[in-house]
């Protein structure tokens, strides 16, 4: 599990200096700090960044707006964002309010609430609302990767390091190369969300990463995977193997 | 001789007239009858018809113009004989003799009633005085049976015959018909052709100087003359009289005869003048009354002009009522509105006034304080007293915290009032919400030494503005404190949600407030609360832009209270419905 990097642009030192302390003690991981609008984008563009957090007003313009809808003309290339303001004027809000996803906070702001803007800017980024708050999930899946709340902070793992996942009532146990986790989802959305040309349900409670299968031994109906990870291979799902190329 | 010749002539004009009323007077049934058959025979034949019920009628002129398009359309000899019969008849009538003359000519020797032709042409002839050829015709019809010409009187006949030989100077034979027709007419009691015969007999005898002969028949003309009611007669037969004793030289009969002739003349004339006058009297009366009704007309068609004009007019003056009441009505209302848009005004005005009043006063005073406070505090920072630097500190950041708060009220508020903040309502995880709040305000209660508590439901979703739903925590959490006693406890947690709203309930332990004082905080008035306790009640805007707040969410808001034991304060917000 990885630290979700953000990209703060804020002109006043002293409001970055308070979101670096208390980003930072939740364990989120500053990429940067951009005081302009050409910062912004420079930085953005050369740092893996997985949200950014904008003032509205840079220098007295609302720069954070124009940086906004910047980096919105490459579909691609944006990522979640929260706009900071201690303006609820309107006029700023409607232009705003046009670089969908739209996520605001309200200065000033407690740990609590900023913490808060950054799960909202994800969840409404991947449109997978009311996610962080509920009981029954804490885990937003994008198609690289999982951002997974754990405590009062995010974390994210990327898709691709995932061996296999076993399901476990409510709980999914996330088996990537290096560690073993638990996230909390259930078995029909994180099936729905993930990509099925990379994963296959191989049994009632496994999802194997396809590109991490070593071997298949059907007789014994076992998968082995990399790292020498084994899993169950039940008769209901055998079909999967077909779409292998089977050497005889 | 020269009388006689005139008393000759006088009594064939006489004559003539006299049979041609007769004719149309005896103008008999079985003719009719003949031609309503005919008719019903011919029903198809429009024309035809129109003729016939024309001629009945006597309308000589209709007959005239339909007898002539039956007469072009049709070629059946019966209706043509009728057709040609009708015109000849209202030529006749017409005094039209050579026309009518012409259509008799036309008329077929088939036809029914040719007998009727023949005599009238022979009294076409005696007309024209063609006597003998008159005397043809009638001769012809003397010829027929009376079976076959009962319908035309004989003695009229014979009289004719008797007429025409009169003319024709044979006297011998005129003495016979003229007998003859005063015999039969004795018999058929026809006073006014007898009398006519008789002065006809009587001229033919006189004219042959058989005075004796003549004599009595003038003499029965003249008594006969006497039961008549005709002046022409009675005018004739005196003047007949009168030449007879004058010829005799019996000068004073003849004196009282002419007399006699005189005053019939003169009834005659009398008549006649009375007729004219009459006529002329009508024509007056009628010219009178034409003129009459002219003014009449006149005067009604000046009543129209002048009804109408009236009507017009009203009209008019009810549209311009119309006009003047719709627009005194507007303009009534209108500053019926400007009134209460002024006395709004004013309320607002003076509301904002006084807000202005304790903004600045609450502003000021915290400022003073914070100033002072740190005056002290320096002077202890100096003497390093480090404990009383604490408490000042505290105190430091308490006053700032209370401005920071009015200050962000007052911002809001305004606003709210002018309708500048960006207001969006989305779903809100309503625990979150309450905790993100209470999170700046753990620290203070702990200072005040209060409980909190917190248990809000997790599964509430909201439907509200996420800055607004914060504002209106805090200032209920602000107020809580405010109103909060020492080891008072302030809980908040939410209700049981129904349907459509959800329920959060902040409750404190503290000074309450009686029944008064919280229907006065329901009120939806912009007005701020009184000031009645400086230290405790603050400006009131707090509570008015929260109801406000509460109000523009689509929520309500509802407040328990007990004085001295404590006040709930329930917040009802619509509930987020498509949440997952």
């Amino acid at each position: 599990m990885d630290n979700i990097n953000v990209l703060i642009i804020e002109d006043t030192v002293a409001e970055s200096d308070a979101l670096v302390k208390v980003l930072t003690e939740n364990n989120y991981n500053i990429v940067g700090i951009a005081r302009t609008y050409q910062d912004a984008l420079t930085m953005f563009y050369q740092n893996t960044v997985d949200i950014v957090v904008i003032d509205v007003f840079l220098d007295g313009k609302p720069d954070g707006i124009t940086f906004a809808e910047t980096i919105n003309i490459v579909p691609n290339g944006v990522k979640p964002f929260v706009f900071l303001t201690s303006s609820k004027d309107r006029q700023i809000f409607e232009r705003a309010k046009l670089t969908r996803p739209f996520s605001f906070l309200m200065k000033p702001f407690n740990e609590l609430e900023i913490l808060y803007a950054l799960e909202m800017a994800v969840e409404k980024f991947y449109e997978q609302t009311n996610v962080f708050h509920s009981e029954d999930q804490n885990t937003v899946i994008s198609n690289d990767t999982l951002f997974i709340k754990k405590n009062k902070s995010l974390k994210k793992v990327k898709i691709e390091d995932i061996v296999y996942i076993e399901v476990e009532d409510r709980y999914c146990n996330i088996i990537t190369d290096v560690e073993k986790f638990v996230i909390l989802i259930s078995l029909t959305k994180i099936i729905h969300l993930l990509d099925p040309a990379k994963f296959c349900q191989t049994h009632r409670n496994y999802i194997v990463n396809i590109s991490k299968i070593e071997e298949i031994i059907v007789n014994d109906n076992l998968v082995i995977l990399k790292g020498n990870h084994k899993v169950t291979l039940s008769d209901k799902y055998k079909d999967f193997v077909k779409n292998f190329r089977i050497l005889k | 001789m020269l009388n006689i010749k005139l008393l000759l002539f006088f009594s064939l004009l006489f004559n003539s007239f006299f049979i041609f009323s007769q004719e149309n007077i005896h103008e008999n049934n079985l003719f009719r009858n003949e031609i309503k058959a005919t008719v019903i025979r011919f029903k198809e034949e429009v024309n035809f018809n129109k003729a016939a019920s024309s001629f009945l009628e006597k309308n000589w002129d209709s007959t005239l113009v339909y007898s002539m398009r039956q007469i072009a359309l049709t070629k059946n000899i019966k209706l043509l004989d009728y057709c040609h019969y009708f015109r000849g008849i209202s030529f006749k009538e017409k005094k039209l003799i050579n026309e009518s003359k012409n259509e008799f000519g036309k008329v077929s020797i088939a036809f029914q009633f040719n007998y009727k032709v023949k005599n009238n042409l022979g009294e076409i002839a005696l007309e024209q005085k063609d006597f003998k050829k008159a005397l043809f015709y009638f001769q012809q019809i003397e010829k027929l049976s009376d079976k076959d010409s009962y319908d035309i009187i004989n003695s009229i006949v014979l009289h004719n015959i008797g007429l025409c030989y009169l003319h024709l100077k044979k006297i011998d034979k005129a003495e016979i018909y003229l007998f003859k027709s005063s015999k039969l007419q004795e018999i058929e009691k026809d006073t006014l052709l007898l009398i006519g015969s008789y002065i006809d007999l009587a001229n033919l005898y006189y004219e042959q100087y058989k005075d004796n002969q003549a004599i009595p028949y003038f003499e029965k003309a003249y008594h006969l003359s006497k039961k008549v009611k005709s002046f022409e007669l009675k005018r004739v037969a005196t003047l007949n009289m009168a030449a007879v004793e004058e010829n005799r030289k019996n000068f004073p009969l003849a004196l009282v005869y002419r007399k006699e002739y005189e005053t019939w003349k003169d009834s005659l004339n009398d008549q006649n003048k009375v007729w004219a006058v009459a006529q002329v009297e009508k024509k007056f009366a009628v010219k009178q009354k034409q003129k009459e009704v002219d003014v009449l007309a006149a005067e009604n068609k000046a009543k129209i002009a002048e009804r109408n004009g009236f009507l017009i007019s009203s009209v008019l003056l009810l549209i311009l009522f119309g006009t003047g009441v719709y627009f005194y009505r507007q303009k009534i209302r209108n500053n019926r509105i400007i009134l209460a848009q002024k006395n709004e005004l004013d309320e607002l005005n003076a509301t904002k006034d006084k807000l202005f009043s304790i903004v600045s006063h609450d502003l000021r005073s915290s400022v003073n304080a914070l100033k002072t406070s740190n005056g002290k505090l320096m002077e202890n920072l100096e003497n390093k007293n480090f404990t009383e630097l604490d408490v000042l500190l505290h105190n430091n950041s308490t006053i700032a915290n209370g401005a920071y708060n009015l200050l962000d009220n007052l911002l809001n508020w305004a606003l709210l009032q002018t309708k500048q903040a960006y207001f969006y309502q989305e779903s809100l995880h309503l625990a979150t919400i309450v905790q993100h709040v209470e999170y700046n305000y753990k620290p203070l209660m702990l200072n005040a030494n209060l409980n909190f508590k917190s248990d809000v439901s997790k599964t509430d979703y909201v439907f509200a503005d996420m800055d607004s739903l914060k504002i209106i925590i805090r200032n209920m959490l602000d107020n809580a404190i405010k109103f909060s006693k020492e080891n008072g406890t302030i809980s908040i947690y939410s209700r049981p949600s129904s349907e459509e709203f959800c329920y959060l309930v902040i409750e404190d332990t503290g000074l309450g407030m009686n029944e008064t004082t919280r229907q006065e905080l329901l009120k939806e008035t912009l007005l701020l609360s009184k000031k009645k306790n400086d230290d405790i009640i603050g400006t009131g805007l707090g509570m008015q832009l929260c109801k406000s707040l509460i109000r523009k969410n689509g929520g309500k808001l509802e407040i328990e209270s007990e004085e001295n034991v404590g006040t709930k304060m329930i917040i009802i917000l619509p509930k987020f419905k498509n949440h997952g």
